[in-house]
């Protein structure tokens, strides 16, 4: 009956079963704050081009929250998730986090947004001095740089140097064997994709010091025609290409780029590319494109990761994504940590987080944890492999050595002067 | 900025032969929904913003009719006379109510227009974006011309839109129709004085613009990823194609296209970072020397 | 014709109430969505008032309005974050520098007519959003500037305390468009709509039209940047967003919705828009198609702005009435 509601409503309003279901949708604040009820605000992309991100996010929000509640959501109060489209602008993300705290009596916030956006939300938490967890973001300077870390935020999703060690490790490996030296980039133009080919390129020559770029391209955000970009590679011809293309973005460059038979001329490195949106949307897949894990049903190759895909994928017909696991980190730290410290206040909360490690289907081992140093999440699984054009996609994975993820990590840390 | 990368490419063949294809291909797309923009300009002397969205219906109804009956022609085909019907009823139930006022009430209700269908696209075909496969015939290994590589697809596009723009060419200077419409670019009161019914021709045009921007949606779809929002940054494209040629002329569209893509091919090779910098400078450059472009008529 | 000369004292009145009234809102009613909307539309009304300048009074339509507004916002913070001078001198700086700006890209714009004005305004804007989105040392790229901008205290405000904030946004935003007020009601503000009505005649009558069309242009320009800096406090940092060309297309649906034929309208027309986000955002995802709907029920059903509307429904009852008492 709760869910019905939601839609009649059309807003994304989550509801526990316990909660006063007429009182809660047109209730001021106090109301909010004084029941069992704990409101969650979760502030997302749910239009435009990325619209995706947030209801991939959603919908794994919508399943876990169900499971907490039945459970006894956080410390006995049942949880109430308020889900808000930013439309991916950060001066929006801002607006909306502050009516989420301010005026929807939200007291946890749930941060779905891409990672400029997750600035915006990280401002307004330090100056309300709400919980935050960001479920979406990469970007390492959020947590990592003392600068920018405030002690109530965390990350619960994959972040970017961790990427790069992995990555740069695997295709280190192929270099090796295949020796291949002469290395080219094509990655969007903005922070992501430059920070994430910066580090790929570091970690990269880390592993193995006779690669060399010879070529870089920088195609903007969303570009429709990827041509001039796509003569330029074959006209340098690079023995490999790394590129952090993602989404609609890859599909069209993947799409593009075939008609110039490009797969058939290097070795292709997209970090993105296995992820099931895109694996799926690209009619004509290469095979043996090398990838990175985003959402993979088969890895971790367990029974608990599977079994949560097809879940998903039985409810709401459709692929988890990237984001969706990320999410389901996010909403299960938070209740863990509650249950832990048997209270569902925010800084109470926060305390319990730090270090605590959880039971998780997505990692390496079966479990993640939020390290205490700089309230990120580590140990979730990560590898790469190969691409072929249907089910399951990427049938071999190589995981990744988180030792050695940590190592790289410390030093780079120090080299960045954020210890 | 990589000067040292561009004299390269400039001084070796088959650099110049791959970026300047490639310009043009670039180009040759753009032509095709600047021309229809351009088109209403000069007739209507109005500023259709509403043109990306066409361009992004073009390509959404062409990926629903290739699902259906896995026929590239036929989806080109639907694209083309779908958005045509739906730039009709635009032009008769809105458009022309706002002829008369100012540039800024038709920008409203335009800007009003690219919502409502950003929102229709993604509530009809999904959040999530979607590629619509290359057809069969046109997955060939490129062509190598002269040391540059072409492929099969590109050169239909090519040879499509050449093949567009000689009708479109014959269309306005050779039919009766083209003769009205130029006669209604000038004068539109002498036109309706003469009894020809001026609405007729403007909603002629509007779906004609329409059209062209919808097959051009409806051509690009197996190599573009199809979103909501995707009309956005054609738009943006195909209007600095219109204001460098001149806003109203269709010669002016194709020569602002080629600029643009050759702008594109190699200023991505010079200056990575400010491709799209340079097509704005260009653009500001050109409207301080010939504020009309470089083909259009002194206003 | 009462308006016929500037009424100083009136305005300044009807400012002095409308700040108070404006300064005793929390008090009255103490909700902070409200008090952050009112900071928001603060900085929306003299960004969309500056452009009717333009559009409005001297019939210049810039499409490129949104570079000042994004100027403001990254001069300000920067000037915070970098030099870490105090907030006045900030203020001062982003002032000067937005001035020259509107100097530079006004005398080569100004020379065009029509649409090619604005769309050389708008090419302007783009190469100014071009690079911010290039030049990441400086500007963040498309992150923005982030870590926030400091607020230090001045003169006993601390822009830290949200009240401060509320406080010194809705005083500059009223000081501001008296200010612009004068300006509009004074002989120069005159010249401008003659301008805007007859070019030929007011050259012919000696005006250098250059010249008042670029005084204009820089007013115009100062007064947008001095908004997108109340939102750089608001928001604690500056996006390319603010560059973009979005931002100029929300401050013309401002003025168009609010009405481009009284002064207020704008900044009617910034609380119109604002209030229709933020309740459009918070009741459906699918808000472009609401918020489409309602634009083309203004566009085409209404067919001018909202004062526009009450303005002539009132002067048609005035006519009426007098009509008949005679």
């Amino acid at each position: 009956m709760a869910r019905k509601r939601v839609d009649l409503d059309r807003r994304t309003v989550l509801k526990g079963a316990a909660a006063g279901a007429a009182a809660t949708i047109f209730a001021p604040n106090i109301v909010a704050a004084q029941s069992k009820v704990i409101r969650i605000g979760m502030p997302t992309i749910l239009s435009g081009r990325v619209a995706q991100l947030g209801t991939s996010s959603r919908n794994a929000i919508q399943m876990e929250v169900e499971k907490i509640n039945a459970a006894g959501g956080l410390a006995g109060r049942q949880i109430e998730m308020v889900i808000r489209d930013s439309k991916g602008q950060p001066q929006e993300a801002a607006r909306v986090s502050r009516e989420l705290v301010n005026s929807d009596g939200c007291e946890i916030l749930l941060d779905a947004e891409a990672s400029s956006g997750s600035f915006a939300v990280q401002e307004v938490a330090k100056d309300l001095g709400v919980l935050v967890m960001h479920t979406n973001s990469e970007t390492s300077s959020l947590t990592a740089d003392p600068k920018i870390r405030i002690p109530l935020a965390f990350r619960s999703c994959r972040q970017g140097i961790h990427d790069a060690v992995v990555s740069g490790a695997y295709a280190a490996e192929i270099a090796k064997a295949k020796k291949i030296n002469r290395w080219g980039t094509c990655s969007p133009d903005y922070a992501y994709g430059r920070d994430n080919t910066q580090l790929f390129v570091e970690y990269l020559k880390h592993f193995y010091p006779q690669a060399e770029v010879t070529m870089e391209a920088w195609p903007k955000l969303f570009q429709p025609d990827y041509t001039e970009v796509i003569t330029r590679v074959l006209q340098s011809k690079p023995q490999a290409l790394y590129s952090a293309l993602w989404g609609g973005d890859l599909t069209s460059w993947v799409d593009q780029a075939n008609i110039y038979a490009l797969f058939s001329q290097m070795e292709v490195f997209a970090i993105n590319m296995a992820d099931y949106t895109v694996l799926t949307a690209v009619k004509n897949l290469p095979k043996g494109i090398h990838s990175a894990t985003r959402y993979i049903k088969t890895y971790p190759n367990t029974k608990a990761n599977a079994e949560w895909g097809d879940a998903y994928r039985a409810r709401f017909k459709e692929y988890p994504t990237n984001w969706s696991w990320e999410n389901w980190v996010g909403i299960h730290f938070i209740a863990e940590a509650s249950k832990k410290a048997n209270s569902a206040d925010g800084k109470k909360i926060a305390e319990a987080m730090r270090g605590l490690k959880i039971d998780c289907p997505f990692g390496a081992d079966g479990t993640v944890t939020m390290r205490a140093d700089d309230q990120t999440v580590i140990g979730y699984a990560i590898g790469w492999g190969t691409t072929i054009s249907g089910e399951p996609y990427v049938p071999e994975v190589t995981g990744a050595k988180w030792d050695t993820i940590l190592q790289l990590e410390a030093e780079w840390k120090k080299r960045n002067n954020y210890t | 900025m990589n000067l040292v990368a561009l004299t390269e490419c400039l001084t070796s063949a088959s650099c110049l032969v791959t970026q300047t294809t490639s310009g043009l291909i670039i180009g040759m797309l753009l032509f095709l929904v600047a021309a229809g923009l351009t088109l209403i300009f000069g007739v209507l002397k109005v500023v259709n913003f509403t043109h990306g969205s066409f361009y992004m219906l073009g390509a959404y109804l062409a990926l629903t009719v290739n699902g259906l009956t896995n026929s590239y022609f036929l989806a080109v085909l639907a694209a083309a006379i779908g958005v045509a019907l739906v730039a009709l009823v635009f032009e008769r139930f809105f458009m022309s109510k706002v002829y008369g006022s100012n540039v800024l009430m038709q920008l409203l209700v335009c800007y009003a227009f690219i919502l409502i269908m950003d929102d229709a696209v993604k509530i009809i075909w999904g959040p999530e974006f979607k590629s619509m496969g290359m057809a069969a015939a046109f997955q060939k290994p490129p062509l190598f011309i002269a040391g540059g590589i072409v492929p099969v697809f590109y050169l239909f596009l090519i040879i499509v839109t050449l093949i567009i723009s000689v009708v479109l060419w014959l269309i306005i200077t050779r039919t009766r129709f083209g003769t009205v419409v130029r006669a209604a670019a000038v004068n539109p009161s002498m036109v309706s004085a003469l009894g020809i019914n001026t609405g007729l021709v403007f909603s002629g045009v509007f779906m004609l613009g329409g059209m062209l921007a919808g097959l051009a949606g409806g051509l690009a779809a197996p190599v573009r990823s199809l979103t909501a929002g995707m009309g956005f940054s054609i738009l943006i494209e195909s209007f600095i194609v219109t204001v460098i040629g001149g806003m109203g002329s269709i010669a002016g569209a194709l020569l602002g296209s080629i600029m643009i893509g050759l702008v594109r091919s190699f200023g991505s090779i010079g200056f990575p970072l400010f491709v799209e910098g340079l097509m704005f400078l260009l653009m500001a450059i050109i409207l301080i020397l010939k504020p009309s472009g470089l083909l259009g008529k002194e206003g | 014709m009462l308006t016929a000369r500037p009424n100083l004292a009136r305005d300044i009145l009807i400012a002095a109430v409308a700040l108070a009234l404006l300064l005793l809102l929390p008090y009255v009613w103490p909700n902070k969505m409200i008090n952050d909307l009112v900071i928001r539309v603060s900085a929306f009304a003299l960004f969309a008032t500056s452009l009717n300048l333009l559009v409005g009074y001297t019939g210049m339509v810039s499409f490129g309005h949104g570079m000042f507004f994004g100027f403001g916002a990254y001069a300000f913070g920067l000037s915070m974050q970098r030099l870490g001078v105090s907030i006045p001198t900030a203020f001062l700086i982003t002032v000067l520098s937005s001035a020259l700006l509107g100097l530079v890209v006004g005398a080569i714009s100004i020379r065009l007519k029509d649409i090619y004005f604005s769309f050389i305004t708008l090419a302007f804007q783009m190469l100014l959003y071009s690079t911010v989105i290039a030049w990441v040392p400086l500007t963040g790229g498309d992150q923005g500037l982030m870590g926030g901008i400091p607020r230090p205290p001045f003169l006993g405000v601390d822009l830290s305390i949200e009240a401060h904030r509320y406080a010194f946004a809705v005083t500059v935003m009223v000081a501001g468009l008296l200010i612009l007020r004068q300006i509009v009601e004074s002989p120069f503000g005159y010249t401008l709509r003659m301008i805007r009505d007859n070019t030929e005649r007011a050259s012919f009558l000696g005006i250098n039209v250059f010249r008042a069309k670029l005084t204009a242009f820089v007013i115009a320009g100062v007064f947008g940047a001095i908004g997108g800096m109340v939102m750089a406090l608001f928001v604690s940092g500056a996006y390319p967003e603010f560059v973009n060309w979005t931002m100029s297309g929300e401050g013309i649906f401002m003025i168009m919705l609010g009405g481009l034929s009284t002064f207020i309208g704008p900044a009617a027309g910034a609380l119109i828009l604002s209030v229709l986000n933020d309740v459009i955002t918070r009741g459906t995802e699918h808000h472009g198609l609401f918020l489409g709907a309602v634009i083309l029920l203004f566009a085409l059903g209404l067919r001018k702005g909202v004062t526009d509307f009450i303005a002539d429904w009132l002067r048609l009852n005035r006519e009426a009435g007098s009509r008949g008492g005679n």
